[in-house]
């Protein structure tokens, strides 16, 4: 019973994943400027990444649950980390070049 | 989990890998650059547990978490670089 309900969520969680990065990865595409790819980059780097490595529950063995816990803690720290610093390095160069006295 | 729906995620995530490489190669400047592989190596740390997923092994989700970490460390100093451009701190 409850194997069958674990692989039910750890599917739905794989395939939710998938269909989040698919769209990020479009917005990714059709966008231009740094911080409109950003804006779509934050979901395939957090919520996707995680919902996949969410469905290991699926696959029933302790050792691929731990690493995956794992995995999903530490993309929680760095997703959002990398993104600022990815942001703050475009805007400081945009107020670099409105500068006239910038190197 | 059932081998079909492996199969399936196995060649969505290659698809998203190739869609990730047509982002890299359409980059304007350094910003976009590190962006794009930022999220080329959400892609393959995606990969990897799917692959982690069908084999059984638990050892790929090991392999994706160091390159978690190597992504982190490099989007970081690479953004570093862009802000200051090589020149020692003022």
């Amino acid at each position: 019973m409850l194997d069958a309900v674990l692989d039910v969520v750890g599917a739905a969680a794989l395939l939710l994943g998938l269909l989040i990065a698919t769209i990020g990865l479009y917005g990714m595409l059709r966008r231009e400027r740094v911080f409109e790819q950003l804006h779509a980059a934050g979901t395939v780097t957090g919520p996707a990444v995680v919902l996949i490595l969410v469905g290991s529950v699926a696959s029933g063995s302790a050792d691929i649950i731990t690493s995956a816990a794992l995995v999903i803690l530490f993309v929680f720290i760095t997703s959002p980390l990398s993104a600022h610093a990815i942001a703050q390095a475009a805007w400081r160069r945009e107020q670099d070049a409105d500068d006239p006295r910038a190197p | 989990m059932p081998e079909l729906l492996e199969t399936i995620a196995t060649a969505w995530v290659t698809l998203l890998l190739v869609g990730g490489g047509v982002l890299l190669l359409r980059a304007q400047d350094a910003l976009h650059r590190i962006l794009a592989l930022d999220v080329l190596v959400a892609i393959v740390i995606a990969l990897l547990t799917i692959v982690s997923y069908s084999r059984d092994v638990s050892y790929y989700i090991d392999a994706a978490l160091v390159l978690a970490l190597l992504s982190f460390g490099a989007t970081l100093v690479a953004a570093r670089h862009v802000i200051r451009g090589g020149r020692p701190r003022s």
